[in-house]
Parts: C-alpha cells; sequence; structure tokens
C-alpha cells in the first residue's frame, strides 16, 4: 500500500517537472520569436531609411546635420547586438528620425513629392509595427518572467539551467511624452 | 464589472444557440399552420385536431422539416456571411494606387501585428459618403473590415488606427460573430423585404413568402436586444490597448457624434455591425435598462468620457479644439489671385495659378495681371515658365492614351485628391471612375475659390430650369450635344450627379466613367461641401444618374 502511494507521488511530481519545464521551454520560444519579429521590422526600417535621406537630401541642403545625425543613428543601430544595446541604439534612431520628420513640414516641396510621401508613410508603418511588436515582446517576457521567478518553478529553473532573464525592449523618453488633442477634420495626410 | 474572455466566449455560444431556436421555432409554427389550413382545405377523413396530437407522424413531419429548413438557412446565412454582406454593401478591395487607400492596408498590417497575427483580417472600402465602420467575421473565419470613403478620407492617420483597431478588437473578441450571424439571419433578409414593401405599397402582405420575411424583419429588431451595449465598451478598451492612442479614439467618437451622426445610409439590419448607429436614435444617448435592452449602441459621451478619463484630460480640451478649427476657417482668404484678358479683351477672374494654367484662351499673349498689380504678357512675367511647363510639358505627367472627348487632345493621368483621374490639358475637363467619385467629392485638399462658389449657385439655378424643361419634354430646349465615350467609343448619356445636387455630367455606364467639363467636378464638390441642394421639384420621368 504504501508503495502505490510512494510510486504515486513520485510519478505526480515527474509529470509536475516535466509540465513545468515544457511550459518554461515554449514560453522561452515565444520570447525569442517575438524578439525576430521585432527584428524583422527593424530591418525593414534600415533599409528604407537610406533611400528617403537620398531622396530628401536634394531639396533639404541646410538640414545637412539632421540628415547626418539619422545616417549615424542608423549605422549604429544597424551595428548594436543584444536586447539592451539595441533598444537603446533603436530609441535614439526613432528620435532623430522623429526630428526629420518634424524638420520636414517646413519645406512643402517635398509634401507634393509623392515618392517622398510614400516613404514616409511606408516609415511610419514601419515604426508603428516596431512599436506593436515590442509591445508584444514585452508582456511576453514580463510572462516569461513571472513563471520563472514564482516559488517551485524557480528551483526548475535552477536545476535545469538555461533560462535567461530576457531584458525588456524600453520605450524611448520621446514616446513618454504627453499627447496633444487634434480634434480637427484633416485637411491634409501628413 | 469585469468580463473574463471565458464570459464572453460562453455568451457568444448560448446566442447563437438562441439565434437558431428562434429560427426553428419561426419555421415550426409557419408550417404547423400550413398543414393545418392544408387538411382544413383539403379533408381526408381525420379531423385535423386529431393529426396533430402529440406523436402522431404528421407532428413529426412538421418538426423535422422545420429543423431542415431551419438548420439549411442557418447554414447557408451563417457560412457565406461575409461574401453576402460583401455583396450587398457593396465594399470594394481597396485601390492600390490611391494614397489613402495604401494607408489603410498599411494600417490593417500593422493592427495585425498588435493582435499577434490571429485572424487573417481583409480591409475593403465601401463607396459611400456617409461615416462609418463595420467589421464581420462569418463561421468559416472570413473576417473583414469595411470603412467608408467618408470616414476613410475625413481622418488623420492615428485616428484611423484606432477606429481598425476597434472593428479588429470585435473580431478577435468574437463577438462580432454573432453580430454577424444575427444580421445575416434577419437583417440582410429584412433590407430586401423593405425595399419590396416600399414598392409594392402593402399589397405584399397578402403572399405567405412575404409574411415570413415580415416576421423576421420583426425579429431582428427584438434581436437588438440580445446585441449587448457592453461590446462597444470593451471594443473601445481593446483599441486602446492595442494603440495606447485613447485620445485619437475620443477625438473620432466627437466628430462622428457632433458632426456626422446619422448621416448616410449604409443598409437596413447591419447596423448592429457598424462602429456608429446609422440612424439618429434618441435611445441611443440615454441610459438605464430600457435603452440598454432597445438599442445596439451605447451613448457616445459616456464613450468619449471614459476614453478622456484613460489620457487624463477633459472634454474641454476636446471642444476648445472644435471650435478654434472653425474660426481658422472662416477666416481663410485666398491668397496670390490673377486676372487675365479673355478674347474678348475683358478682364476674368480672380483665377489661381492652377485655373489660370488651364484656360483654354490662355498664350503666351495673354495680359495676366497678379493681385491687381500692373499687367504684362504671359510670356513676359515670371510665373510664365511655370505656367508654360504646366500646361505644355508632356514628360512629367503620363499621358493616358485617350483623347479628350470634348477637344480631341490627349488626356493626362493627374493626382487630385490624392486620387488618380485623367484630366484635358487644354479644355480642363476631366475624366473620372465612378467608384472613385465619393471619395474625391469627401477629401477636402482642393479649396474653392470665390469664382467656383459663385458658379455653384449659378449652375444650381440654371439647372433647375433645365430639369423644367425636360419635364415639359421639349426637347427642343435642351440644347442636347452629346459626346463619346474616350473608352469604349459608345455614347455618353447626359444626366445629372443626382436630383439634390445638379451638375451636369457625362455618364458611360458600359466603363463605369463620368466626364465632367471644366470646373464641374470642383462646382460638385463646392455644392456638396456647402449644402447647396436644389429645393425638390416634381419628380420627372427621365431616369437620372443616382448619387452612390
Amino acid at each position: 500500500m504504501i508503495g502505490w502511494i510512494l510510486l504515486g507521488t513520485v510519478t505526480l511530481f515527474l509529470l509536475w517537472v516535466i509540465i513545468t519545464y515544457n511550459g518554461l521551454i515554449s514560453l522561452r520560444n515565444n520570447v525569442q520569436n517575438a524578439w525576430k519579429q521585432i527584428d524583422v521590422q527593424l530591418k525593414r526600417r534600415h533599409d528604407l531609411i537610406p533611400n528617403l535621406v537620398s531622396a530628401v537630401k536634394g531639396m533639404m541642403e541646410f538640414e545637412q546635420d539632421t540628415l547626418e545625425k539619422v545616417i549615424s543613428a542608423r549605422a549604429k543601430a544597424v551595428s548594436s547586438a543584444g536586447a539592451r544595446e539595441k533598444a537603446g541604439a533603436e530609441n535614439m534612431l526613432t528620435e532623430t528620425l522623429g526630428k526629420l520628420f518634424a524638420v520636414m513640414e517646413n519645406y512643402p516641396d517635398l509634401k507634393s513629392n509623392v515618392n517622398i510621401m510614400q516613404l514616409q508613410e511606408e516609415l511610419t508603418s514601419t515604426e508603428n509595427k516596431i512599436s506593436f511588436s515590442r509591445q508584444l515582446y514585452n508582456d511576453l517576457v514580463a510572462n516569461y518572467r513571472i513563471r520563472q521567478e514564482v516559488f517551485p518553478n524557480t528551483i526548475i529553473a535552477f536545476v535545469f539551467g538555461g533560462f535567461r532573464k530576457e531584458e525588456y525592449f524600453e520605450a524611448s523618453t520621446a514616446d513618454r511624452a504627453v499627447p496633444v488633442v487634434d480634434a480637427s477634420i484633416r485637411k491634409s495626410h501628413a | 464589472m469585469s468580463i473574463t474572455f471565458i464570459d464572453i466566449e460562453r455568451q457568444k455560444s448560448w446566442r447563437i444557440i438562441i439565434f437558431f431556436s428562434v429560427l426553428f421555432i419561426l419555421y415550426f409554427v409557419i408550417s404547423f399552420v400550413m398543414a393545418v389550413s392544408f387538411y382544413q382545405l383539403f379533408p381526408v377523413g381525420f379531423s385535423s385536431m386529431k393529426i396533430f396530437s402529440p406523436g402522431s407522424p404528421s407532428l413529426i413531419v412538421v418538426l423535422i422539416s422545420s429543423v431542415i429548413i431551419a438548420s439549411i438557412h442557418f447554414c447557408l446565412s451563417s457560412l457565406n456571411a461575409v461574401t453576402y454582406l460583401k455583396k450587398n454593401l457593396p465594399a470594394l478591395a481597396p485601390d492600390t494606387e490611391d494614397e489613402i487607400h495604401k494607408q489603410l492596408i498599411n494600417i490593417v498590417d500593422e493592427i495585425q501585428v498588435a493582435s499577434e497575427r490571429k485572424i487573417n483580417i481583409q480591409c475593403l472600402v465601401i463607396p459611400s459618403l456617409s461615416v462609418n465602420a463595420m467589421s464581420a467575421v462569418d463561421l468559416k473565419g472570413n473576417a473583414i473590415i469595411a470603412i467608408t470613403e467618408g470616414l476613410l478620407s475625413r481622418l488623420s492617420r492615428a485616428q484611423l488606427e484606432t477606429v481598425i483597431a476597434h472593428e479588429a478588437y470585435h473580431i478577435l473578441s468574437g463577438d462580432c460573430l454573432e453580430t454577424t450571424i444575427a444580421a445575416s439571419l434577419f437583417g440582410i433578409p429584412s433590407a430586401g423585404i423593405e425595399k419590396v414593401s416600399a414598392v409594392s405599397e402593402g399589397r405584399m402582405f397578402l403572399v405567405p413568402a412575404f409574411l415570413i420575411a415580415w416576421l423576421l424583419v420583426k425579429i431582428s429588431c427584438l434581436l437588438n436586444m440580445f446585441i449587448s451595449r457592453e461590446r462597444e465598451y470593451r471594443a473601445d478598451a481593446g483599441a486602446v490597448r492595442m494603440t495606447r492612442n485613447p485620445l485619437a479614439l475620443a477625438e473620432v467618437l466627437y466628430m462622428l457624434s457632433h458632426r456626422w451622426k446619422g448621416i448616410g445610409h449604409i443598409g437596413v439590419g447591419i447596423e448592429m455591425l457598424c462602429i456608429m448607429n446609422t440612424s439618429d436614435s434618441i435611445l441611443d444617448e440615454s441610459d438605464g435598462w430600457f435603452a440598454d435592452l432597445m438599442s445596439t449602441h451605447p451613448p457616445v459621451n459616456k464613450r468619449i468620457k471614459i476614453l478622456l478619463q484613460m489620457a487624463h484630460t477633459g472634454i474641454s480640451a476636446l471642444t476648445g479644439q472644435m471650435n478654434g478649427d472653425e474660426n481658422k476657417k472662416l477666416n481663410k482668404k485666398p491668397s496670390n489671385m490673377f486676372y487675365a484678358i479673355d478674347n474678348k479683351y475683358q478682364w476674368q477672374g480672380p483665377f489661381t495659378m492652377m485655373e489660370l494654367a488651364v484656360l483654354p484662351w490662355l498664350s503666351a499673349d495673354t495680359w495676366i495681371s497678379n493681385n491687381g498689380d500692373a499687367p504684362a504678357k504671359a510670356s513676359q512675367i515670371q510665373l510664365s515658365g511655370i505656367l508654360l511647363k504646366r500646361r505644355f510639358a508632356s514628360d512629367a505627367e503620363a499621358a493616358s492614351g485617350y483623347l479628350c472627348p470634348s477637344c480631341r487632345n490627349p488626356l493626362i493621368v493627374k493626382t487630385y485628391e490624392k486620387t488618380k483621374i485623367y484630366q484635358c490639358r487644354f479644355c480642363g475637363g476631366s475624366l473620372v471612375d465612378d467608384v472613385k467619385l465619393p471619395r474625391i467629392i469627401v477629401r477636402k485638399d482642393v479649396k474653392y475659390s470665390e469664382r467656383i462658389y459663385g458658379l455653384s449657385r449659378t449652375t444650381l439655378s440654371e439647372n433647375q430650369l433645365k430639369i423644367l424643361a425636360r419635364n415639359n419634354n421639349n426637347p427642343a430646349k435642351l440644347n442636347m450635344n452629346y459626346i463619346y465615350c474616350p473608352k469604349c467609343k459608345s455614347r455618353m448619356n447626359r444626366t445629372f450627379y443626382s436630383m439634390a445636387y445638379l451638375v451636369e455630367l457625362d455618364r458611360c455606364s458600359y466603363c463605369g466613367i463620368s466626364w465632367f467639363e471644366n470646373d464641374e467636378l470642383e462646382i460638385l464638390q463646392c455644392m456638396i461641401d456647402n449644402r447647396m441642394a436644389s429645393t425638390p421639384l416634381p419628380l420627372p420621368d427621365v431616369v437620372y444618374f443616382p448619387s452612390p
């Protein structure tokens, strides 16, 4: 009788270990997949920026400084590795791009250029996709961290090893700014 | 009260069961009544009461046949609900050459990223001036988000994104499935019935098939009770969670409710799929159990309030911005106007530079004055380079391959209000695809000069006289000179855009394309923008081109 109870307990324990371990593994893969999704969008942004810069270069002679900042921020972002370093470099790039878009508002000629407007729309769309993938990634990382750190799971994570604490992809300071209300009926598509 | 996703799923399944039961009871009652009346009319030796005692074979046959009919009806309408809707609206796939439609495609893609690409959503555009958006999903898993040209062109990018997110949340949370099924079971047939009854003036009530359908209409009204208002609040919250932009959604709701509420009619029986109720109802703006029961949409003001709380701001921020914008619009004056001397040596104007460039009688020798300055010949003033370039350089603008139907010069492809139209550089006429007309009308990039305002008023009063002439069947007064379609060479019909907005256009019904003479497209836009509708006249026998 006692033998049966012991066997039952050991089986249950093993089952719990297997389920918890598998749960952690699938979460880890989800996090990695979400990171790859961000990477795809970041790569697309890196590809689009040189096109935009070369398109506006001729028309924005007095803004060479802003353009150079964008180019150097892009170079830094391309060469960076690791979640934290990458997040920093990409946020820098987002900020300089934001400045470029703001400066572009002062050049009405750019607005009438269909190619540039299309590039700008593509970049805006990519930026949005990056921020949405970032939200998804951060949600998954939070979930993964909690799963690792709650009490019995933490033993399994420790014993089997290989479960790193994934870094969050931090939002830039510009993203935390207070939004401005705009309830006007649109006259132009910025 | 917070509602978990499991609750939502459970509610969804019992609602679908209710829909099926209602359908079954309906068919059962109808076939029972028909069977009883059949036995009454043709007695076969039994009394009809005996046949329908519990357990009798006739009752079982009626029961089984009504289950079968109800199942067929249910499957047919809920499996292909999205296809039916697409045909009924009618909704079109976005035009990849149109800048704003391209933006819509991008935004839908972004929202799919935000929703982890759980479901493939197709975006569609409804060529209508009304302001609304809707989503639908059927049992096959086809999901669509349809948005009217009116709304698409009036929103900024961020605002459009929140609208799409709101609709996408309806699809993802699954509450869209039950509304789609309700709409396709009861709503879409009811729309057809309403059309028929309007034409037949009540005579159709004698036909049994019509009676069934009429019952469906009444039931669809009752079903609104089941469609809870909660889901709109939840979709608002879901949209904010995806886009993290409560302000943009509040702006959209404010605009819709204060300027465009109840404008435009998409279709009967599908209002529960839309972001905003298509008809203006007092119930929508009231609270309490009765309003909760009878109305499909919650009070907009309450929705806006909740959203503004999320953004930590108040309603005054929205209203202040709105009024400031109106004032700015009133103070705006067109600047940099030109006057020119025409062939009869009369000063004409004022023209904008664009208008000047397309004047048919403009040549290098025309005298032009800028804002009342000393006049100079077109070739001498500094602008001549730009003007002539605009007018004569063909390399910058793509040739369309068609000839102008009135002056036989080649038409060029031109971007007008962010979409592509064909224009004649010499006479200034424009050839526009009919599907593009609604979007051109709602977009506001072109500013109207005083001349266009004046022309609009004159055109309206002149064309009212023309309609009277047509009514009196006096073709001599009409002065018709027909033109031929540049695409298919068949004769174009001369019609008015609509009975309210009397702008003449030539329309080819084979190619679905309309020709506007110089300025007429702008006049039409100006008339509709400023609501310069004609006073109602007795309806003529001629069939006019209906407004889309």
